[in-house]
């Protein structure tokens, strides 16, 4: 009996699914060594180019992720992999091979790459020996896509993917495939096949670091998408554990169901309306089979970004808010004017030092008339189709809010003009993501008609922690008592303005945090529609005089490890996020 | 390192060791060639800008490319 091992990565897509690993990475197939008729020589070297390409995509996405996540050494270790893809030694050798021997690309670059690896794997020198390796890896990476069709078919129904990477295509054709699980290496939550699997209903575990491809097919693994674990090997003990929990979870899956139509309050009656942050098309249905109360933020980056320019003409940006909107019918849409910059490039391949604190968000748009003046446009328009709401990313100072109203009120008044519809009364409001704009939100929310905490923003920002850096992620704490205060002061002011408060961002989404935000008075939140419903059946069972006073003993405390403790022991006395239901579940449940 | 180096030049890079010669410019040559520390190799450098390319990877070759592997 293999023993058991129990990995730690991101959760990703909710869920638990025990059974067995279907590895999309490993050397798993079969080599046919058939000759080729001289009329399919070309189409096998179309073949082989395609793999190639492919090979080189995966390679630069997973650089790209390593470098940041894994440190430099990791990334050079695939940016050799790449460098060896077009290297004439096996790129101009099988080309050559396919065209004299006419054998198929499969069976050239397998026995191309291991005549390379046996020449490493003699050397006398245990670094070399370790590089063949990397050889392994290729081989099996351009076979993989040459072998994609039928790899993708030969899962078993009921299988638990593991792999190194997917893309967000791969989720879909195995999820057709009736997978039950996913587990891989790269990918963070933000990451499209996230989003997917999440849509998908696929309990995922990513960022496992190596652990996923190591996997061979057939290996008994349980997916843990709650708590981000992945067992490996499990014993007897422990899959029987875990059935359980698959039970509880499906039921609670089942009774929230019920909440989707039911009015997000607590059971004093207090309202905390869910909304649904939006960027791609896929999510758009999920808005509202999840019981989203509409939009709370709308990234309208990404539609620039994909496009890969920045003059996307008015009547474009026009056609895709509509749409957006008149699917959403008379919930409201809340649209983000673009926030460019920071760690969204500028397409103007314009580089700073220190982006984060650079030309970003308002900053740009301000300077870049041509750009926010027919964006402005397209979102006036759509305003005529359904309530929407305009939302200010990066403000800082009252001044660059007076700007703005100034160019909005200029695009109503040639609307007008032009005789072209649109709501006059739309609704303005301001990110808070800047220390400074939270300190001074009482000044600002005089001059707008809701405010949103940008909590991501605002955490890096007051803890001058960048997060994507590994070195500092760990101080990168969003429930850091100082993140709160600040928070608090928003709300408080935004109150005393007589305007609402809303949060988008991580923390919002994280139901664990959900007590302490409602505690502090937020009226809206902002999440992956997905974690909608979790959030709904928490709201429904707090009580908002419970939360107030777990918030006001949070706000006392001197550091983030006191903030949780005091978390950890009101989520134990009221049990209502999911993992605290699953444990005390665990907990009370007879031993057997 | 030294692949990438060499491919920012125009001149062709052959490295020899105990008679075989190998493309400097192909990360699997280099690594097939198995060079360990101590090795005695002989670099080739031909074209328009050999001298610079040379001058580039002797350097690399003193400084130790960083780090001693």
């Amino acid at each position: 009996m293999k023993q058991e091992t129990v990995l730690t990565g991101i959760p990703i897509s909710p869920g638990f699914a025990i059974g067995k690993a279907y590895s999309y990475s490993g050397y798993t197939y079969e080599i046919d060594d058939s000759s080729l008729d001289t009329d399919s020589v070309d189409a096998e070297l179309d073949r082989f180019e395609e793999a190639i390409v492919r090979s080189e995509r995966d390679l630069r996405k997973i650089i790209t992720v390593a470098r940041e996540k894994l440190g430099d050494e990791s990334a050079d270790i695939f940016d050799a992999q790449l460098l060896m893809l077009r290297d004439p030694s096996l790129y101009d050798a099988v080309r050559e091979i396919v065209q004299t021997d006419m054998r198929r690309a499969d069976y050239v670059v397998d026995h191309v790459i291991n005549g390379l690896a046996t020449r490493m794997e003699a050397s006398k020198s245990e670094y070399l020996k370790d590089r063949a390796s990397d050889f392994h890896d290729v081989r099996d990476r351009i076979v993989r896509h040459l072998r994609r069709d039928k790899l993708l078919s030969a899962v078993r129904h009921g299988s638990i993917i593991v792999a190194e990477n997917l893309t967000a295509a791969d989720i879909v054709l195995f999820s057709r495939r009736d997978i039950i699980g996913a587990a891989i290496d790269f990918g963070g939550a933000t990451s499209h096949v996230a989003i997917m699997a999440r849509a998908l209903r696929v309990p995922s575990v990513f960022g496992l670091h190596g652990g996923a491809a190591r996997i061979e097919s057939g290996t008994r693994i349980v997916v843990d998408g709650v708590k981000g674990r992945l067992i490996v090997n499990p014993t007897q003990e422990t899959v029987d554990r875990y059935k359980k929990l698959r039970k509880r979870y499906d039921q609670l899956i089942d009774e929230r169901q019920q909440f989707v139509s039911l009015p997000s309050e607590t059971i004093d009656g207090r309202k905390v309306t869910l909304r649904a942050n939006f960027e791609f098309r896929e999510e758009l249905d999920l808005i509202r089979e999840n019981g989203a109360d509409g939009i709370g933020l709308f990234r309208t980056e990404v539609m620039h970004l994909m496009q890969g320019r920045m003059s996307i003409s008015e009547d474009e940006q026009f056609r895709t808010y509509k749409h957006v909107v008149e699917t959403l019918e008379d919930q409201i849409t809340t649209i983000r004017v673009l926030d460019l910059g920071g760690d969204k490039l500028l397409p103007m391949a314009h580089r700073e030092h220190n982006p984060f604190l650079g030309w970003r968000g308002i900053r740009v748009l301000l300077d870049k008339p041509e750009i926010l003046e027919p964006h402005l446009r397209a979102i006036l328009r759509a305003s005529a189709f359904g309530p929407v709401r305009i939302l200010v990313p990066m403000v800082s100072d009252t001044s660059e809010l007076e700007e703005f109203l100034q160019v909005l009120d200029r695009q109503k008044a040639l609307l007008r003009k032009r005789g072209i519809a649109f709501s006059d009364s739309i609704p303005v409001g301001t990110m808070i993501e800047v220390p400074a704009a939270a300190l001074m939100a009482g000044a600002i929310s005089d001059m707008v008609d809701f405010v949103s905490i940008g909590s991501n923003d605002l955490t890096q920002y007051v803890l001058a922690v960048d997060r994507g850096n590994d070195l500092v992620a760990e101080k990168y704490q969003e429930l850091h008592p100082a993140v709160l205060k600040l928070i608090k002061l928003t709300i408080d002011e935004a109150h005393n303005a007589g305007i609402s408060a809303s949060l988008c961002g991580e923390m919002g989404a994280e139901s664990r945090n959900l007590p302490i935000l409602v505690g502090l008075g937020i009226d809206e939140i902002s999440a992956s529609p997905t974690f909608i419903p979790e959030l709904k059946r928490f709201v429904r069972a707090i009580d908002s005089r419970d939360a107030r006073q777990l918030a006001e003993s949070v706000l006392q405390a001197k550091n983030t490890v006191e903030v949780n403790t005091v978390l950890e022991e009101w989520l134990t006395e009221h049990p209502f996020d999911l993992a605290h239901l699953l444990e005390a579940d665990e907990l009370s449940a007879p031993t057997d | 390192m030294i692949v990438r180096e060499a491919s920012r030049f125009a001149s062709d890079f052959f490295i020899e060791k105990d008679g075989y010669e190998i493309n400097g410019k192909s990360i699997i040559g280099v690594m097939t060639l198995a060079a360990e520390q101590g090795a005695e190799l002989v670099l080739l450098f031909e074209g328009d800008d050999e001298v610079a390319a040379a001058d580039a990877i002797a350097a690399l070759f003193e400084e130790g490319f960083g780090e001693v592997k």
